[in-house]
């Protein structure tokens, strides 16, 4: 493998990276939600809002601030500072709003568990009544319902999180597929994107399983492979995602004082 | 009528031991009442259930931490970016705390409707392809609507006996300024039966009738007010002070087992009284004030 002989001399992090390419997915009529620990989320609505889409809105679940100014990057999506922000909105609010899918367009989303049909999984792994990890709670994960596109991120890809199906299903993605799907007949559009520390992943619109979309500079296609704990869609030709431009990153470190995206 | 009171008085009048539901304030690491969440532990009083925001953190774990509960209705406890919370793992993993699972739409609407004397409340759809509706009959159903004809899921109300709650200010009468994020707590002190009030400072009706949009809990639904300057320490205070995070990795790693968190609850909690330990950690609590460059409380709150 060839992975990261070069790695450290990368003008950016993975965590950059990251940010970037979620910010590529964003359009200028979205309206946004993250929640919990979610300073790259933050990063990717702002720098769409200071690049190709400025008339997006995001709202940073917790103080619920709308269009947070960041400088300094937080890594709390509670903090005071977040309410440095175009306006603010009250959480009984947001909450409200995300009961319908027709104003919220995209939810950040994430999991202890990930699976093949991007059904995400933040309560427990193992049994339920004796789980052999219990996690924090699923917070607003049911909302991956009703939302119009979810974007799921995570710092973690290895089998112990992509697997084939949750041990407890806290965050719609397509269900158990294509049948399962239709018959639900959700509000919400369902999963568009994976992105992890390795690649970028889609769904395959016939099956509705996870499938590689691109692999981060210096990733190869076996080690993502080796990664997932599910038998991953890889077509013929994966392309490697494009990397932040000159523009990204400056605004980036204009935004993220504190250096909470570097490293990684 | 003052409601004001000393820490101790307000606990020992407003909690009663074997309390059947409490709710704690503050979501994540803000806003945590933890001045009255030590007390309560100092003070021994049990409580059957507790219910947390839609996001826990030390509020929960600490009462875990100390034995203090059997129940707990959440969404979530834990240290956001910091980490798992230790105590509440170790608790569910080890079967000895029972949890009612929630989720955040359940729980912010559960007391709107404990707030609003609703028999029960409809619930958006998707909930019903989670796991979280199976595991937990007690706060989530299904009904016809209707309307419809259609099964729809729905939840209990939430109604607690008592809600231990933080607020940046309040005037006597407990008329009260919410700094920063308002979470869920205004609804907490809407459905709760009894709420106790810690604040940064208490301060003059007058002062507090400046900006009545800005006073988001009115003094009849509050029952004691308790001024405690850094009383949310280790968690952030919203307009005043940011929360320490080399102090949360203190106690996780303290917490790690059952028997350093009951040690960590001995010294910090138990053997010294409040006043005692916002003393010592007046030198951190300094430097985690809110500099001159961040929002004045005037600017985030008093709009509103």
């Amino acid at each position: 493998m060839t992975t990261s002989s070069n790695e450290n001399s990368r003008p950016f992090s993975r965590n950059e990276l990251m940010a970037v390419e979620l910010a590529n997915r964003l359009r200028n009529d979205d309206v946004t939600v993250m929640g919990t620990a979610s300073a790259i989320p933050q990063v990717a609505c702002r720098l769409a809002q200071l690049t190709h889409a400025p008339d997006l809105y995001s709202i940073a679940g917790g103080t619920c601030s709308v269009n947070p100014h960041l400088g300094p990057v937080v890594p709390s999506c509670c903090d005071y500072d977040l309410l440095r922000a175009d306006t603010s909105l009250s959480l009984n609010d947001v909450v409200l709003l995300e009961g319908r899918a027709d104003v919220l367009t995209v939810f950040f989303a994430g999991g202890l568990q990930i699976d093949a049909y991007g059904n995400c999984n933040l309560v427990s792994v193992g049994d339920y009544a004796h789980p052999a990890l219990r996690g924090p709670g699923t917070v607003g994960l049911p909302f991956l319902s009703r939302v119009g596109r979810v974007l799921i991120y995570t710092q973690s890809h290895n089998p112990r999180t992509f697997v084939e199906k949750v041990d407890f299903l806290s965050g719609p993605g397509f269900l158990r597929g294509p049948a399962d799907w239709k018959a639900a007949d959700l509000p919400g559009g369902g999963p568009q994107l994976v992105i992890t520390p390795l690649c970028t992943m889609g769904f395959d619109p016939d099956s509705l399983r996870m499938r590689l979309e691109t692999v981060h500079p210096g990733v190869e296609v076996e080690q993502v492979r080796a990664a997932t704990g599910f038998e991953l869609i890889i077509p013929d030709s994966v392309p490697v995602t494009p990397e932040p431009t000159a523009e990204q990153l400056s605004i980036i470190r204009t935004l993220d004082t504190n250096g909470l995206l570097k490293g990684k | 009528m003052s409601k004001v009171l000393a820490l101790s008085e307000a606990v020992e009048r407003f909690v009663p031991n074997g309390v059947g539901l409490l709710t704690v304030g503050g979501m994540h690491l803000h806003n945590n009442p933890m001045a009255l969440i030590r007390e309560v532990i100092r003070q021994d009083r049990k409580i059957k259930r507790l219910l947390t925001s839609p996001c826990g953190a030390l509020n929960a774990d600490l009462l875990i931490a100390a034995g203090m509960i059997d129940e707990i209705a959440t969404s979530y406890v834990g240290f956001e970016h910091i980490g798992l919370a230790p105590c509440f793992r170790r608790a569910v993993e080890g079967g000895t705390v029972k949890v009612l699972e929630c989720d955040e739409a359940y729980i912010t609407h559960g007391l709107y409707a404990g707030a609003g004397g609703l028999p029960f409340i409809a619930l958006p759809k998707g909930i019903e392809f989670t796991d979280i509706p199976k595991v937990n009959r007690e706060n989530y159903s299904f009904t016809t609507d209707p309307f419809t004809g259609n099964q729809v899921p729905v939840g209990a109300p939430l109604k607690p006996d008592v809600a231990l709650l933080h607020a940046y200010e309040a005037d006597t009468h407990g008329n009260a300024v919410v700094a920063g994020g308002h979470f869920v707590d205004r609804y907490m002190a809407l459905a709760s039966k009894t709420v106790l009030l810690q604040v940064e400072k208490v301060v003059s009706t007058e002062e507090i009738s400046k900006h009545p949009q800005g006073t988001t809990i009115p003094g009849f639904l509050v029952h004691a007010v308790v001024e405690v300057p850094g009383g949310c320490y280790p968690t952030a205070s919203h307009g005043a002070y940011q929360f320490d995070d080399q102090e949360i990795v203190r106690y996780m790693n303290a917490a790690k087992d059952e028997s350093g968190a009951k040690e960590y609850v001995r010294e910090f909690v138990k053997d010294t009284t409040e006043i005692e330990y916002l003393d010592n950690v007046a030198g951190r609590l300094s430097q985690l004030r809110y500099g001159d460059g961040s929002l004045p409380v005037a600017l985030s709150d008093r709009k509103r």
